[in-house]
C-alpha cells in the first residue's frame, strides 16, 4: 500500500474516530457529574462539547491531499468523512446546552 | 372511524390523560411524515423505472447531496428537537402533589401510598385531573410499567428506583401491565389503575389509613 | 471434510445458515400458531418462552452472521481476484467452531432445555435464581463458540481485502463491496468482544456465584444491557451493511451502469460504522436514565438516517441515469426498497424518546425490527441469491416459480408485520404466550398468522425452485448478467483455484469485462501449470509472484 494510500486511509477515519472519543467522553462527563452532584455540571459540558469540536474542525477543514498530488477518490472520501463527522458531531453533541442533565 | 379502530383499554392511541395524549400526537405527525418520505422514495424507485427520461438530468451530486443530505437532514434536525423539548416536558421534574410507590414482583404489582396509608388491593389509585409521580421497583427480576392511556413506560428494576409521571384526566378504570418480558407469568402481569375524583381520593386515603 | 478452501467453506457456511433459518422460521410458525387465536393452549408459556428465545437466536446469532459470513468467504476472494482468503486454516476453524456452537443450542431445543429468557438474556432472569436450569448456560456457551467463529471470520476478511487484493487493484479501485466488508469486518471486530464478556462475566455468575450484576450483593443488571447492546446495536449494521454491499453489486448490473456516488458512498459507509456504535442506548429508553444521556443516542440514531439516505439515493439515481432492465433479482431489489424504507421510517420514530415510551417492547418494535432485518437482508440476500446461484451451479434461473414466490414472500411479510405497528400502539407487549380476548388485539393477530403463513410458502417455493434450477437450469457461458466484477470472470461452477493467473487491473474493478478477460485467465493456465497444481493442493497461496500475467 502505498504511502498516499495509507495516509488517506488514516484520514478516512480519523474524524470519526475522534467524534467516538467525543462521545464516551461526554457520557462519561454526564454521569460523573450526576454521581458527584458536580455544581458547574453544565459549564464542563458546554466545555467539553466545544473542546472536542476543535479537532473535527481542524480535521474537515483539513487537505486530505498532500501539495501537487492529484487528489484520488480515497482523499475525497476522507475529506467528506471529515465533515461528517464534524456535522455529526455538532449535532449529536448539541443537547448538552439544554436538556436536563439528571434527570 | 379511523381512530375508533384504535381504541381499546390499552391502547396508546386512545389517551386518556395530557401526557399520553401528547404521545399520541406526536405519533399522529410522525406517521404523516413517515407517509409522505415512503411515498417520495417509491415514486422514484417507479420512475426510474416506467418514466426513466424524466429523471435523466439529474447529477449524481444533484442524487446525493439531494436525496441524501437536503431532504433528511432539516427533517431529522426539527424532529429531534421536538421530541426532546417534549421529552423535558415529560420529565417529573420537581415534585408531583403525590408520589406512590410501585413495586413489581413476578407476576404482580402492588403499591404504597404516602404515610403508609392505603388499600392493598393491588389496584393503583391515583386522583384524576393532576400529575401523579410513580416510583417503580422490583424485588427479583426486571419489569416494565407501563399504563399506555395515562403515559409511556418505565421499567422496575432491582437496586433501581425509577420514576414516572403520569396522568389521567377523568375519574374511571385504566388498565396496566408489565412490558418487559419477565418469566412464565409475563403474560397475566396486568394491574387494573383506578383514578378517582380528588374529593373521592382524599376520603379513600382517609378511610384507609383508619 | 478437511477442505480449507475458500469456495468450499463458503458453500458449506451458506448451507448451514439456510438450515438454521428454516429451523428459525419453523419455530416463527410455531409462534403465530400460538398467538392466532387469544387463550390459546397450543403450546404452554413454558415451551412458548424457549420458541421464541430461540427464534431470536437462531436468526441472529446462527442464520444472519453466518449467511453473509458464507456469502463473503465463497465471494470476496473472487471479486479481488485472489485465490483464496488470508488464512484458509482459520475460514476452516471458524466454520466449525460455528456449526458446534450452533448444534449445541439445536440439541437443547431438541431435548427441551433451551435457553428461555429471551434473546437478549437479560439479567437477572437470566441470572442463577430465576434460571436455575441448564437453558441460559446453553445459550452463553453455545453462542460464544459461534461469536468466536464470527470473530475469526472478520479478522480474515479484514486482512484479505487489504492484502490480497489483484495487482492493481488499489483500494480506490476496490468494487464498492470491498468497502462495505472492510467496514464491516472492522465493526465486528470491535463490537463482538463486548458481547463475548458480557457472556463470560454473566457465566461466571451462575457458575461461581460471582456478583456481577446481582443487585442484592454490588452489582448492577444495568450492566449486562449495556455490554449486550453495545454489541448488539452495531449488530444490525454488521447484518444490513454487507447485504447493502451486495444491492451496490447488483444494482449497476442491472440498471446498466456503474454506481453512482463511489466515493460519497464510502464516506457513508465510514460514517455508518461510526455512528452505529453511537446508538445502543436506543434500546435502553425506559430503563430510567438521565434524559441528557438519552439525547446523545436520540440523536445519534436519528442522524445515522442521513448516511442510510445517502446509498438509498444513490441506489435509485443509479437506476434512474442508467438503462435499467427487469430481473428477478430486481423483483427483490424493489421489495427490499419497499420494506426497509418503512423500517428505516419507524426507525426513526422509535429514535424518539417519548415516542419509545410508548412502543418500546410492544409488537411496534416487532415489527419495526422485522422490517430492518427482513427487508434490510433477507430481501438483499434473495437478491443476491437469485443474482449468484448461477456462479455456484453453473445454471441459470428457470422463472416458473420465482415470481409467484416473490408475491408470496412480499405479501405474506407486510400482512404479518404491518399490522404488528398497529397491534403494538394497541399496546400488546412482545413476549406474551396469550392474551385474553377483551384488549382488541384479536383480528390483527389472526391476519398476522394467515400472513405469516403465506410467507413461509413463499420460501417454500424459493426452496423449490433453486432445487429445480440446481437439477434443470439452463448452462451458460461466462457472464450470464453482463456484470462488470471480477467474480464472473471465473469458470462457473468455479475452480478452487478461482483464477488460473490472477488477473491485472487497471481501472475502478467494477468497471471490468469478464467475458473478455476470463478466457484469457483461464488460458493462461498451461503457463502458470505449477500454480494451478499447488491451487489443487488447496494451497494457492503458494504459488509463486512471477505466475501472474494478465
Amino acid at each position: 500500500m502505498s504511502g498516499a494510500n495509507q495516509r488517506a486511509l488514516v484520514l478516512l477515519v480519523a474524524g470519526f474516530t475522534i467524534w467516538s472519543v467525543g462521545f464516551v467522553a461526554l457520557y462519561a462527563l454526564q454521569a460523573l457529574g450526576c454521581a458527584f452532584g458536580w455544581p458547574q455540571h453544565r459549564a464542563i459540558l458546554i466545555g467539553a462539547y466545544v473542546v472536542s469540536l476543535l479537532p473535527l474542525i481542524w480535521l474537515a477543514m483539513m487537505k486530505t491531499v498532500r501539495e501537487g498530488e492529484p487528489a484520488t477518490s480515497l482523499s475525497v472520501a476522507a475529506l467528506w468523512a471529515n465533515r461528517a463527522a464534524l456535522a455529526s458531531g455538532v449535532l449529536v453533541f448539541l443537547p448538552v446546552t439544554f436538556v436536563s442533565a439528571c434527570i | 372511524m379511523l381512530l375508533a379502530g384504535c381504541s381499546g383499554e390499552l391502547s396508546a392511541l386512545d389517551p386518556a390523560g395530557p401526557r399520553a395524549a401528547s404521545l399520541a400526537t406526536l405519533w399522529w405527525i410522525m406517521l404523516g411524515g413517515a407517509a409522505l418520505l415512503f411515498a417520495l422514495v417509491m415514486v422514484l424507485f417507479g420512475i426510474a423505472y416506467l418514466r426513466p427520461g424524466w429523471l435523466s438530468r439529474i447529477t449524481p451530486m444533484q442524487w446525493i447531496v439531494g436525496g441524501g443530505l437536503v431532504l433528511p437532514i432539516p427533517i431529522l434536525v426539527l424532529l429531534t428537537g421536538a421530541a426532546l423539548v417534549l421529552g423535558e416536558q415529560l420529565l417529573p421534574k420537581g415534585d408531583a402533589p403525590l408520589r406512590i410507590e410501585g413495586q413489581a414482583r413476578q407476576w404482580a404489582w402492588s403499591f404504597g401510598y404516602p404515610g403508609g396509608a392505603g388499600p392493598y388491593d393491588g389496584t393503583l389509585h391515583m386522583p384524576a385531573g393532576e400529575p401523579v409521580d410513580i416510583a417503580v421497583t422490583s424485588a427479583d427480576v426486571i419489569h416494565s410499567f407501563w399504563v399506555p392511556r395515562l403515559g409511556g413506560k418505565i421499567d422496575a428494576i432491582p437496586g433501581h428506583v425509577n420514576v414516572i409521571r403520569l396522568e389521567a384526566d377523568e375519574p374511571g378504570i385504566y388498565w396496566g401491565q408489565c412490558a418487559e418480558y419477565c418469566g412464565q407469568g409475563h403474560d397475566g402481569m396486568q394491574f387494573r389503575v383506578e383514578a378517582h375524583a380528588p374529593e373521592d381520593f382524599a376520603a379513600l386515603m382517609a378511610g384507609a389509613a383508619q | 471434510m478437511s477442505s480449507v478452501n475458500h469456495t468450499v467453506l463458503g458453500k458449506r457456511f451458506m448451507v448451514v445458515a439456510l438450515t438454521f433459518f428454516a429451523i428459525g422460521g419453523f419455530l416463527s410458525m410455531l409462534i403465530r400458531a400460538q398467538l392466532a387465536t387469544p387463550n390459546s393452549a397450543f403450546i404452554g408459556p413454558e415451551i412458548y418462552n424457549q420458541i421464541f428465545t430461540m427464534h431470536g437466536t437462531v436468526m441472529m446469532f446462527l442464520f444472519a452472521i453466518p449467511m453473509f459470513e458464507g456469502f463473503v468467504i465463497y465471494m470476496l476472494p473472487k471479486m479481488l481476484g485472489a485465490r483464496d482468503m488470508a488464512f484458509p486454516r482459520l475460514t476452516a476453524y471458524g466454520f466449525w467452531c460455528y456449526l458446534f456452537g450452533g448444534s449445541i443450542l439445536i440439541i437443547a431445543l431438541l431435548v427441551g432445555a433451551a435457553p428461555d429468557s429471551g434473546w437478549f438474556m437479560y439479567t437477572p432472569l437470566s441470572s442463577r435464581p430465576y434460571t436455575p436450569g441448564i437453558n441460559a448456560d446453553v445459550w452463553l456457551l453455545g453462542l460464544t463458540f459461534v461469536e468466536i467463529s464470527a470473530v475469526t471470520a472478520a479478522i480474515e476478511i479484514f486482512i484479505s481485502i487489504l492484502k490480497m487484493r489483484a495487482p492493481g487493484m488499489s483500494l480506490a479501485r476496490m468494487p464498492l463491496i470491498g468497502w462495505y466488508m472492510l467496514v464491516t469486518s472492522g465493526m465486528m471486530i470491535v463490537g463482538f468482544p463486548p458481547l463475548i464478556l458480557g457472556a463470560i462475566l454473566l457465566e461466571l455468575e451462575r457458575a461461581f456465584d460471582l456478583p456481577f450484576f446481582d443487585p442484592t450483593r454490588g452489582g448492577d443488571p444495568l450492566l449486562w444491557q449495556h455490554l449486550f447492546w453495545l454489541f448488539g446495536h452495531p449488530e444490525v449494521y454488521i447484518i444490513f451493511l454487507p447485504a447493502a454491499g451486495a444491492l451496490s453489486t447488483i444494482i449497476p448490473v442491472f440498471a446498466q451502469r456503474t454506481i453512482l456516488g463511489y466515493r460519497s458512498i464510502i464516506a457513508a459507509i465510514v460514517a455508518m460504522g461510526f455512528l452505529s456504535f453511537g446508538l445502543w442506548v436506543h434500546h435502553m429508553f425506559t430503563v430510567g436514565i438521565p434524559h441528557l444521556a438519552l439525547a446523545f443516542f436520540s440523536a445519534a440514531s436519528a442522524l445515522v438516517a442521513v448516511p442510510t439516505a445517502i446509498q438509498i439515493f444513490a441506489w435509485i439515481g443509479t437506476l434512474a441515469s442508467g438503462r435499467p432492465r427487469w430481473d428477478i433479482p430486481m423483483l427483490y431489489v424493489a421489495g427490499f426498497f419497499c420494506v426497509f424504507v418503512i423500517g428505516g421510517l419507524t426507525g426513526v420514530m422509535l429514535a424518539m424518546v417519548p415516542f419509545n415510551t410508548q412502543a418500546h417492547d410492544s409488537y411496534f418494535v416487532v415489527a419495526h425490527l422485522h422490517y430492518v432485518l427482513v427487508g434490510g437482508f433477507v430481501f438483499p440476500m434473495l437478491a443476491g441469491i437469485y443474482h449468484w446461484m448461477p456462479h455456484i451451479s453453473g445454471r441459470q434461473s428457470l422463472y416458473r416459480l420465482s415470481v409467484p414466490a416473490f408475491w408470496l414472500i412480499f405479501i405474506g411479510f407486510n400482512l404479518t408485520f404491518f399490522l404488528m405497528h398497529l397491534t403494538g400502539l394497541m399496546g400488546m407487549p412482545r413476549r406474551i404466550s396469550t392474551y385474553p380476548s377483551n384488549w382488541g388485539w384479536d383480528w390483527l393477530n389472526l391476519l398476522s398468522s394467515i400472513g405469516g403463513f403465506i410467507l413461509t410458502m413463499g420460501f417454500c417455493l424459493v426452496l423449490a425452485d433453486l432445487v429445480l434450477q440446481w437439477r434443470f437450469g439452463r448452462r451458460y457461458r461466462r457472464d450470464p448478467w453482463k456484470a462488470q466484477t471480477l467474480e464472473w470472470a471465473t469458470a462457473t461452477p468455479p475452480a478452487p483455484y478461482n483464477f488460473a493467473a490472477l488477473p491485472r487491473v487497471d481501472r475502478r474493478a467494477d468497471m471490468l469485462e469478464p467475458a473478455k478477460i476470463g478466457p484469457v485467465l483461464a488460458g493462461a493456465r498451461a503457463i502458470s501449470a505449477s500454480c494451478a497444481m499447488a491451487s489443487r493442493k488447496r494451497w494457492a497461496s503458494t504459488c509463486s509472484p512471477a505466475s501472474r500475467s494478465t
